[in-house]
């Protein structure tokens, strides 16, 4: 039997295709990422529960009352589960590729249905379409489309293509004959015929064709995921790679109402949309008798009006600007207010550049207590910052305290106080003013007659120190004692001011606050948030921040310092000023993925990152990708199965990955591509391959000790995907070493083999698998990693990143960073604990965490001069 | 003048149909052509009809009625010959044109009704008005007034699917009334309805036809149903025309065996009149009658006979007289002169004849005496229908033999009986 080179035929087509039909292939790129973008802007834009609320004004107008609030039901349960996000874009793909094949197939089906030949010469295009395996045509539909929505959608459009196709000629097909005679004998133009005679009949058949579409369309939604089609089926692909059974039950259960959705009212329409339906509804509800009103269902005028008024709540409610630069604020007013002292201006001034940062628009107001407390318990203020509590603003505080929510303090250590410059050597307490009166002139120098301060100065603090004779307390006003303090700290000459913390003066001055072991100054004040009331529920983000602010006196009083040497009217570049003496503390105090700092030669520029859904690759993949957001790149990271994401990398989809297993692992991949890749450099060395075992298999150690014990195991490897370095390996040289080729190595794929690992480990089954290292099996379960004394393993593995041909020259400055990289075993554990601790969806925050942790190591990975 | 003409129409399904038409025309025999696929449904047919005619096409299924029905209106193109209406050739239009023929000129009925479910009654009545691109006010109006005529109105808000067999019909004849074309084809607009059914349609056709003058073609695998309806008949068999003339020239002159076995289950008495089968007056003359008076004279003959009739009344309404005196029933003419005479043997021998030849599966000659045709009776259910008194059992038995749809005979044969 001669080969025929079916295979490389293809292969030829292929290659063909790209190069010649790029255009193309460019073309329906734009269109069909246009039709997603549109829609998906569309739909993800209002909130969840006000678009839940929409689908079911739809499925009240085409099923009726229980069917609407099952669909509200069901959506707002997939926004609990937190998939809301993912079930849009699934959605706007369905709907995206369902249009399409719609607009395609229905026009087909009639041409097929009026051509006896075009039918015959459709139908075996279609059953190919149909049963072809979905990835044959993904990993070229990657080398025409590249990663992402699109591949997805074609591969979409073609596998649910054929029933819509089908059922519309079938639909035609059975019109009755005499009928569309009889439109002909009555002279009726072809295309009358059809659009007025056969597609009217044959609309409840297209109509099953379509639902079918949209059911089978979602199916391929899973398989669109490992392309990086994103949606329900990136969640439910990252659930099975990683053996993540709460989040794929929550990603499957969103599937399957979204299903169920779609199928229920696309079943429905044709009761709307056909004449023939519409006649069978109203006899339907002509027949029934009470529960009249769960069948009643709303007319079209009104439920159109329904979605209408919905949709522009919808649009009211900030379906516009959701884009805005740096964060949630999306542009929404803040309004602080302040009692004008220095610490007060200073942190509003503060909070306003960082809100900004944001995208909030904050507007800030100084304010005497009295108004502040009033506007804010009216609500006119939203936050104020510098609230003295318990004892200086009690009196409002216990007033307004119905009206207000307390966000916490943020600086616990105001004092009231004497300070001394440091250069008086022997003065640090009140009491060490005893006796000193001649050095200080006898005086302290106080501020204004009226304040508490100078109050309780006079009345308390000297008499308990003994100090009323000695001391004259100078009234005086605080801008005259803080211009005292400077002439005399300029002359070295002793001074005693009246002072309280927290002050810019300190940070500007050396000075001594002096200790007052007898507590006559009274315990000081808190400085407090205050928020309006409602304020932490309507602005949950900005509560959240303020909650956790704090700044240390240090921080506050250079702040303070900068705030007022920047002028008044300048305060906020004073805050910028100190901002950036402070790097890194936005970031700190109102966490988001954009922190402030140093921008990289690059910036701006967005590589692509792919990665497999293995834990040393995702941690990586997000630890590099945060860093690249620090340094002002925006890094694309797809998540994507082993194959399409070397297809990705061969053509330049991807731009970089940093999870490639060399030499031995991942062998075939990089034996096929390395022609357009580029080997940026090993950044983990100590990685194996083996064969693991639990550790409560006793005696087996070694792979010696496998085939000793081979009853044990039911003679059985589980291994992962054929074709694998790994796998070949296995077979090819460490299974003949060791005699264990009569061993039967399964080779269902890794998410199988962690399944089945699970499972017997659970039931403490001796089960010997194909495994690596680093891999959290280990961290997870106690394995045994058996040992190869014979060392047929090979050398080990590195850990590589690998970029496309192009990557160098692209991203010269990240490639640079790349290739000085390294990571130790104890660092990738780490951090790859800290992502698993933070959980799924929140990997950043693990990855914010290990940086926080490991100080410098941003300047370390990446370093700007 | 006629407003219709078909000439040589061959219609030919298949490969290679010209060739086909060919060697029909050399005499090869449909059979032979059907051995090699192809299959010649209408084979050389030629057909007239007169305006205000109701032209009926009568033949048992594949015969090709239909399919010459359908090159009438260009549905079907012929693959030989011609089809003029009006003078103006089919044949040789374009699809527009043609379109604009079967739009203003040609409408149709169905056997199945062929009414769009997913219209009202009033917009499947108002059809062909749309396709005409008449407003929405005038078609509706004209397709109520339509259905008035045809008896429906107060339905024009129903569906179709709600209305009996019967009145589905009436709303496909309304369909095809209220375009205003006067030529009306119908292709076995009745055979689906019930006996009673069908009969009220084919009075209501007829009773219209007064009025509405239209040209009908009318396509019926039921002869009675022909002979009731048609003004002349065409029989088709195998393709072919074999015969065409009234009524009465069929009954009494089958142009060959097909045709003489086809027409011996109808209701002769019905059919033929006293002047068809009369024998002249001196026949009588020089008898007697019973009470022993002589007749010789034609005034004797007219006092003795038991009944005067003209020469328009069926036979069947000459029973009950024959019955009741030897002497034979008197013919007269329009003005009350007696031109001929129908004796009691005389009767019973046409009635008798084709039923024997029937029995006997034997060709025979024509079982009709070489008597001059005096008239044939045109217009035979007018007066058919207002005498529902007798019975002939023999005609019911003859029904059941001859009807093609064996489903139903024995209830056709009682209708015809008992009308």
């Amino acid at each position: 039997m001669p080969r025929i080179q079916i295979g490389s035929w293809a292969n030829d087509a292929v290659n063909w295709l790209r190069d010649h039909l790029d255009w193309l292939f460019t073309l329906i790129t734009k269109v069909l990422n246009g039709l997603y973008d549109a829609i998906h802007t569309v739909l993800a834009g209002p909130e969840p529960l006000l678009l839940a609320g929409i689908f079911a004004v739809l499925a009240w107008w085409l099923r009726g009352l229980p069917a609407a609030v099952l669909t509200f039901l069901g959506f707002a349960l997939i926004d609990s589960v937190e998939q809301w996000g993912p079930t849009v874009e699934s959605l706007s793909l369905v709907l995206v590729a369902c249009l399409i094949t719609v607009v395609v197939a229905v026009p087909l089906g009639i041409w097929a249905a009026r051509s006896r030949l075009v039918g015959g010469a459709l139908r075996p295009v279609l059953d190919l379409m149909q049963t072809m395996p979905a990835m044959v045509y993904l990993i070229p539909g990657i080398l025409f489309f590249g990663l992402g929505v699109v591949p997805g959608i074609v591969a979409t459009i073609v596998f649910s293509m054929p029933p819509a196709v089908r059922m519309t000629e079938l639909g035609i097909r059975q019109v009755d004959e005499e009928l569309v005679e009889a439109a002909e004998a009555f002279g009726t133009h072809p295309r009358r015929t059809l659009f007025r005679v056969q597609l009217p009949l044959a609309l409840p058949t297209i109509m099953a064709g379509i639902n079918q579409v949209i059911m089978l369309a979602l199916s391929m939604v899973v398989i669109a995921g490992m392309v990086g089609g994103g949606g329900l089926g990136a969640s439910v692909y990252n659930a099975i790679s990683s053996v993540n059974v709460a989040l794929g039950a929550e990603a499957g259960l969103a599937v399957v109402i979204l299903a169920m959705y779609l199928d229920r009212m696309t079943g429905a329409l044709n009761q709307r949309v056909s004449p023939l339906g519409r006649r069978a509804l109203a006899k339907a509800q002509a027949s029934l008798g009470s529960l009249k009103f769960l069948q009643w269902r709303p007319a079209t005028s009104v439920a159109v009006v329904g979605v209408v008024v919905l949709a522009l709540i919808a649009g009211g409610m900030g379906m516009f600007g959701k884009n805005a630069a740096q964060g949630g604020g999306n542009g929404r007013p803040i309004s602080l207010g302040y009692v004008n002292w220095d610490e007060g201006k200073a942190t509003t001034y503060l909070w306003k550049e960082i809100l900004e940062e944001r995208g909030y628009k904050p507007k800030v107001q100084a304010l005497e207590a009295g108004p502040l407390f009033a506007g804010q318990a009216r609500g006119d203020i939203d936050v104020q910052t510098n609230a003295w509590l318990p004892t200086t603003h009690a009196s409002y505080w216990k007033k307004y305290k119905d009206q207000l929510e307390d966000l916490g303090a943020w600086y616990d250590k105001t004092s009231l106080e004497i300070a001394v410059p440091s250069y008086v050597k022997g003065v640090k307490t009140l009491d060490d003013l005893k006796g000193k009166a001649g050095e200080f002139g006898g005086k302290i120098t106080g501020i204004e007659p009226g304040a508490g301060e100078m109050k309780i100065l006079k009345d308390k603090v000297l008499k308990d120190y003994g100090l009323s004779g000695e001391y004259k307390v100078q009234e005086s006003s605080t801008s005259s004692m803080l211009t005292e303090l400077d002439r005399s700290v300029h002359q070295k000459k002793p001074i005693a001011v009246t002072l309280w913390s927290p002050h810019w003066a300190y940070d500007k001055y050396p000075l001594t606050k002096l200790k007052d072991p007898k507590g006559s100054f009274g315990s000081g004040d808190s400085l407090h948030l205050l928020g309006r009331k409602g304020f932490a529920k309507d602005e949950p983000e900005v509560a959240k921040w303020m909650k956790n602010f704090h700044l240390a006196e240090k921080q506050l009083t250079s702040l303070e310092n900068d705030v007022k040497n920047a002028g008044e009217g300048h305060e906020q570049d004073g805050v910028r000023s100190w901002l950036k003496k402070n790097p890194g503390l936005v970031e700190k105090i109102a966490p988001s993925a954009h922190a402030t700092y140093a921008k990289g030669k690059d910036a701006g520029k967005a590589p692509n990152i792919g990665y497999p859904a293995w834990d040393e690759g995702i941690a990586t993949t997000y630890l590099w990708k945060n860093i690249l957001e620090k340094r002002g790149y925006r890094p694309n990271i797809r998540n994507l199965d082993i194959g399409p994401m070397w297809t990705g990398l061969s053509t330049g989809q991807i731009d970089v990955e940093t999870d490639g297993w060399l030499p031995v692992a991942q062998k075939q991949y990089w034996d096929k591509y390395q022609k357009d890749l580029v080997d940026v450099g090993p950044w983990y060395d100590k990685t194996s391959l083996e064969i693991a075992v639990p550790s409560y298999v006793k005696g087996v150690k070694t792979l010696d000790d496998l085939r000793e014990h081979k009853d044990e195991f039911k003679g059985k490897i589980i291994g992962i995907e054929p074709g694998t370095g790994e796998m070949k390996r296995l077979k090819d040289t460490v299974a003949p070493a060791y005699g264990l080729q009569d061993f039967e190595v399964t080779s269902a794929g890794t998410s199988a083999m962690l399944a089945e690992l699970d499972r017997a480990y659970h039931k403490h089954e001796p089960i010997a698998v194909v495994l690596w290292s680093p891999h959290w099996a280990y961290s997870k379960y106690h394995l045994t990693k058996l040992a190869d004394p014979k060392g047929t393993w090979g050398a080990n593995n590195q850990i590589k990143t690998l970029g496309n041909k192009s990557f160098p020259k692209k991203f010269p400055e990240f490639a640079g960073w790349l290739k000085n990289w390294k990571m130790s075993p104890e660092e990738l554990g780490s951090l790859e604990k800290d992502i698993q601790d933070a959980g799924k969806g929140n990997e950043n925050k693990g990855v914010e965490k290990w940086i926080d942790d490991h100080p410098g190591i941003v300047d370390k990975m990446a370093p700007v001069k | 003048m006629s407003r219709l003409q078909a000439e040589h129409l061959y219609k030919v399904f298949g490969r290679r149909p010209e060739d086909a038409v060919r060697r029909l025309e050399a005499g090869a025999s449909r059979d032979e052509l059907r051995a090699e696929g192809t299959t010649a449904a209408v084979i050389d047919a030629s057909i007239e009809v007169d305006e205000g005619q109701i032209f009926v096409v009568m033949g048992l299924s594949g015969s090709g009625k239909s399919t010459l029905l359908r090159m009438l209106n260009g549905l079907l193109e012929p693959t030989a010959g011609s089809v003029r209406i009006d003078g103006q050739d089919l044949t040789s239009l374009s699809d527009k044109e043609l379109r604009a023929v079967r739009s203003r000129k040609i409408s149709m009925v169905f056997q199945h009704f062929a009414l769009f479910p997913h219209r009202s009654v009033l917009e499947n009545a108002a059809y062909g008005l749309e396709v005409q691109g008449v407003p929405r006010a005038e078609r509706e109006r004209r397709a109520t007034e339509a259905l008035e005529l045809t008896g429906l109105k107060g339905w024009e808000k129903s569906w179709p699917d709600e209305l009996s067999g019967g009145m589905q019909q009436r709303v496909g004849l309304a369909r095809a009334l209220a375009t205003d074309a006067d030529l009306l084809l119908m292709d076995e607009s009745f055979s689906a309805l019930d006996p009673l059914i069908r009969r009220d349609m084919q009075d209501q056709l007829l009773e219209l036809q007064k009025t509405l003058k239209k040209t009908i073609v009318f396509i019926t695998h039921d002869l009675n149903e022909a002979m009731r309806l048609g003004d002349r008949i065409a029989v088709m068999r195998d393709g072919r025309i074999v015969q065409t003339g009234s009524a009465e020239d069929i009954l009494v002159r089958p142009a060959n065996d097909y045709v003489a076995s086809f027409i011996q289950d109808v209701d002769r008495s019905r059919v033929l009149t006293a002047g068809a089968v009369m024998a002249e007056v001196g026949t009588v003359l020089g008898g007697s009658t019973p009470e022993g008076g002589t007749l010789g004279t034609a005034a004797e003959f007219r006092a003795a006979a038991p009944a005067t009739v003209d020469v328009d009344t069926p036979l069947v309404e000459l029973f009950t007289p024959c019955s009741a005196s030897s002497v034979p029933v008197a013919v007269t003419d329009d003005k009350g002169a007696v031109i001929g005479a129908v004796p009691a043997e005389r009767l019973l021998a046409v009635l008798g004849e084709p039923a024997e030849q029937g029995a006997e599966q034997e060709p025979a000659a024509p079982g009709v005496p070489a008597q001059p045709a005096v008239k044939t009776l045109a217009k035979t259910a007018e007066t058919t229908a207002e005498s529902t008194k007798t019975t002939v059992e023999t005609t019911k038995t003859a029904a059941e033999t001859g009807d093609d749809e064996p489903g139903d005979g024995d209830a056709e044969g009682k209708v015809i009986a008992g009308a």
